[in-house]
């Protein structure tokens, strides 16, 4: 027999659960709908990153001065790789992020190698996003190319100090970044430009490498020439690059160009007066204090742009 | 034009104690530091996908079970596209609802919601058959409509099928929603997605992460076994 | 980005895949391969520590809450979690992800074998005790043949979650199909969505294979009694 009490604790579950139910549908609807276009004279910028904490830091740097002078910023951390998040600004799903000179020339518009300087790579981005409705803003002094590390016992084993010599070590695997297998400034760069054959290629998702190279999983691995293992004194062998596979990689904000000319001249003033200040030592010291002592990539960038006046 | 100072003002960015730094396997300082700006908010955007999803997924499945014990034909369809989900990586799957839905929670609640379906539903209609015979046709024979069959003997009596049900959805969610931070820097997926980026994967972000997540899901399961002892007395003495 | 343009790519993205997967056969085989031995090398450890384990406790009908309790706190043990903290322990690479995946399959198996031998009617236990039969003349010529349908459900479920579980240990250098997935940069959607669709593939492969296997072993007869599986 079904007592009086059951029936109504039943009841009341099923009222309960109904409401609640009913609740987070409401709480979700609310929650979940798209963000409104502020109708504001000034555009939102829409800041993205790429996927490790160098362009956490970038963006967190260009984000807070660019608050510091009044305008609205929307950002979007972490959205992925190169492919990805170039395709995000092209399609307009952000409107603003940081990129690597080099990596604009020879990854997003496939040139099979980067100009022999600095400056010329920066001209020939310029160049080529302005073609596409993007704006290439000033350069920054820093440089963080893809580089081959090995670890200071393989270095000795195999006489290893450039690229080339790897071709000494016979058969070995090569670990980077899963994007860096077809690249021509990763793996299919380092391959064809010094005649390496005998290399296979393992992905590894960033920052693994270090632990592959520290295990013996691979032999050489592409990583970043500004991350803080690397700094003296290292464990690990930066193996040189006369070729220049890798290109040169100074930090330069692409903004969508429409979008630069309706936020006004006070927007490109304030990014480069903070480009200007990221130098490589600047951005090696702010990655060390994000990768070795753990701060966020918001007070690191709190404090670097307050020491610097821009905040 | 503004002159180029002679180089940028490094601050001192403080140094984190050795703990930190020597990544020994378990820093609570880093947990206390980082509570408020990395753990706590990660934990709170996890409570409320998980929230969203469960409750989204139980309207849905209810409604539907509901359905399916009046009309049967919805059940065959809805076993086989289930069979099929669970084979689907879910991160493979929040990656191809992105061009439909954006990059956003709504395309990651998409995902969340059916994978919660798929679990809630057949728990929900065998629940709801499970009055035994003899008792429907007592009840039928006492002379109560369909409907008050239905709230006053099925439903009750479904409830330990539909609170099991719940256990396994709430805590596969919690499970799935760690990887949604694949996609969106959101969920306690997030933190551990970014101490694997690092040149020294942080084993404290990954443990304390990885631990509210288990200890989240848990309390979660252990809550939900408290509720159906609360609403079905008669059940206390049967298994799991 | 409208309607239509979102039902373009995805619909793109799909005749995409299939022409991924017709355009790099050995590729995504030898990718496939790789992950059948991860799934395999992970599905063995599990096999190894949790069935004679669950067989054991059932048999005995003892030590029912760590057979139960081992699928709820395996279910709380997000796939991510594991791979996260086995590679703080065991490196990059293969056995890191073998580890975390094989504890990802010990719940349903040490679930299901504890269930399926503790299921066994009592009276047929007390028939063969009856017979004369010893404790593991009983636990292999009765329990286990009765047994074997909810066993090998357990088996099916571990095998198809690891299958699917797999991509994600890419991250974490466990190669595989993931590698095509997590790398959405290189390969494109179309490459993703082709991945995806070798894992179910392989998915429902190791289903198949697994669902053969248990009616070559099972014994007549008890294949005619029906056992409901874990509704997941």
């Amino acid at each position: 027999m079904i007592r009086k009490h059951t029936r109504r604790a039943a009841k009341a579950a099923f009222a309960i659960s109904l409401g609640v139910a009913i609740v987070i549908g409401l709480f979700a609807a609310v929650l979940v709908r798209p963000a409104h276009a502020k109708t504001t004279a000034a555009p939102t910028i829409v800041i993205g990153t790429k996927n490790f904490a160098e362009e956490f830091i970038l963006g967190q740097l260009y984000k807070q001065a660019l608050e510091a002078k009044g305008f609205h910023v929307s950002y979007k951390e972490n959205i992925g790789a190169t492919e990805i998040v170039h395709a995000a600004l092209t399609s307009g799903k952000i409107n603003f992020y940081p990129e690597y000179t080099g990596v604009v020339v020879q990854v997003v518009y496939h040139h099979a190698s980067s100009p022999a300087t600095a400056a010329a790579t920066y001209q020939l981005a310029k160049k080529l996003e302005a073609q596409h409705g993007i704006s290439a803003l000033t350069p920054t002094p820093m440089s963080d190319t893809d580089a081959l590390a090995v670890t200071n016992a393989s270095a000795k084993k195999y006489g290893l100090k450039s690229v080339a010599d790897l071709k000494k070590a016979g058969a070995f695997k090569l670990g980077g970044p899963p994007t860096c297998k077809t690249r021509t400034t990763c793996f299919l760069g380092y391959t064809k430009r010094y005649g390496i054959t005998k290399a296979s290629f393992v992905p590894l998702g960033i920052g693994l490498q270090y632990t592959a190279l520290d295990k013996g999983d691979v032999l050489a691995a592409d990583v970043f020439t500004t991350d803080p293992p690397l700094a003296k004194p290292s464990k690990y062998t930066v193996l040189a690059d006369p070729k220049h596979v890798t290109g040169f990689q100074n930090v330069t904000p692409l903004v969508k160009t429409s979008v630069l000319n309706a936020a006004g001249p006070n927007f490109a003033k304030t990014v480069d007066a903070v480009s200007a200040k990221v130098t490589t030592a600047a951005i090696a010291a702010m990655n060390k204090a994000f990768y070795v002592d753990k701060q966020s990539a918001k007070s690191i960038a709190a404090k670097f742009l307050k020491a610097n006046g821009l905040l | 034009m503004s002159p180029l100072a002679a180089g940028p003002i490094i601050p001192n960015f403080g140094h984190g104690n050795s703990c930190v730094t020597g990544d020994h396997i378990f820093c609570w300082s880093w947990v206390r530091d980082h509570w408020n700006d990395t753990l706590g908010p990660a934990l709170v955007q996890h409570v409320e996908l998980t929230a969203i999803a469960v409750g989204i997924g139980f309207a849905l499945a209810f409604t539907l079970a509901l359905l399916a014990h009046r009309f049967a034909r919805l059940e065959h369809p809805f076993g086989v596209f289930s069979a099929l989900l669970y084979t689907i990586p879910s991160i493979a799957l929040f990656q191809l609802l992105v061009p439909l839905t954006g990059l956003s929670w709504t395309t990651v609640e998409i995902a969340l919601v059916a994978y919660t379906l798929v679990i809630l539903f057949p728990n929900f209609v065998a629940g709801l058959r499970s009055a035994p015979a003899e008792v429907l046709e007592a009840a039928r024979g006492m002379g109560l409509t369909r409907r008050q069959i239905l709230l006053r003997v099925e439903l009750p009596l479904a409830v330990p099928a539909i609170i099991g049900g719940l256990r396994i959805a709430v805590v596969s969610t919690i499970s799935i929603g760690t990887i949604a931070a694949f996609l969106l820097p959101k969920g306690l997926g997030y933190p551990i997605f970014v101490a694997l980026g690092n040149p020294t994967p942080f084993k404290t972000e990954i443990y304390s992460a990885g631990g509210l997540a288990v200890g989240f899901a848990l309390a979660c399961d252990a809550g939900l076994v408290g509720v159906r002892r609360m609403l079905s007395p008669w059940t206390r003495r049967g298994r799991t | 980005m409208d309607e239509a343009g979102a039902h373009v790519i995805v619909a793109g993205a799909f005749t995409g895949a299939f022409r991924f997967i017709v355009d790099n056969p050995g590729f995504l085989a030898t990718k496939a391969w790789e992950q059948l031995q991860l799934t395999g090398a992970a599905l063995g450890i599990a096999l190894a520590v949790a069935l004679p384990l669950g067989i054991v406790l059932g048999h005995l009908h003892r030590g029912s809450g760590v057979a139960i309790g081992a699928s709820i706190v395996g279910r709380a043990l997000p796939s991510l979690v594991l791979i996260g903290v086995f590679l703080t322990v065991l490196g990059v690479g293969f056995t890191n992800n073998m580890v975390a995946l094989a504890v990802l399959g010990t719940g349903p198996i040490l679930t299901n074998s504890y269930t399926a031998v503790d299921g066994v009617e009592r009276d047929v236990v007390e028939a063969a005790r009856g017979m004369g039969m010893t404790r593991l003349q009983i636990l292999t010529r009765v329990e286990l043949p009765l047994a074997l349908p909810l066993l090998f459900t357990g088996l099916r479920i571990a095998a198809v979650t690891i299958v699917a579980t797999a991509p994600v240990a890419a991250v974490a250098g466990g190669g595989g199909l993931g590698d095509i997935i997590v790398n959405q940069a290189s390969y494109r959607l179309s490459g993703v969505v082709g991945a995806s669709l070798c894992v179910m593939v392989l998915s429902a492969g190791v289903f198949l294979v697994l669902f053969g296997l248990q009616a070559a072993v099972t014994p007549r007869g008890v294949r005619r009694t029906k056992v409901a599986g874990d509704p997941e």
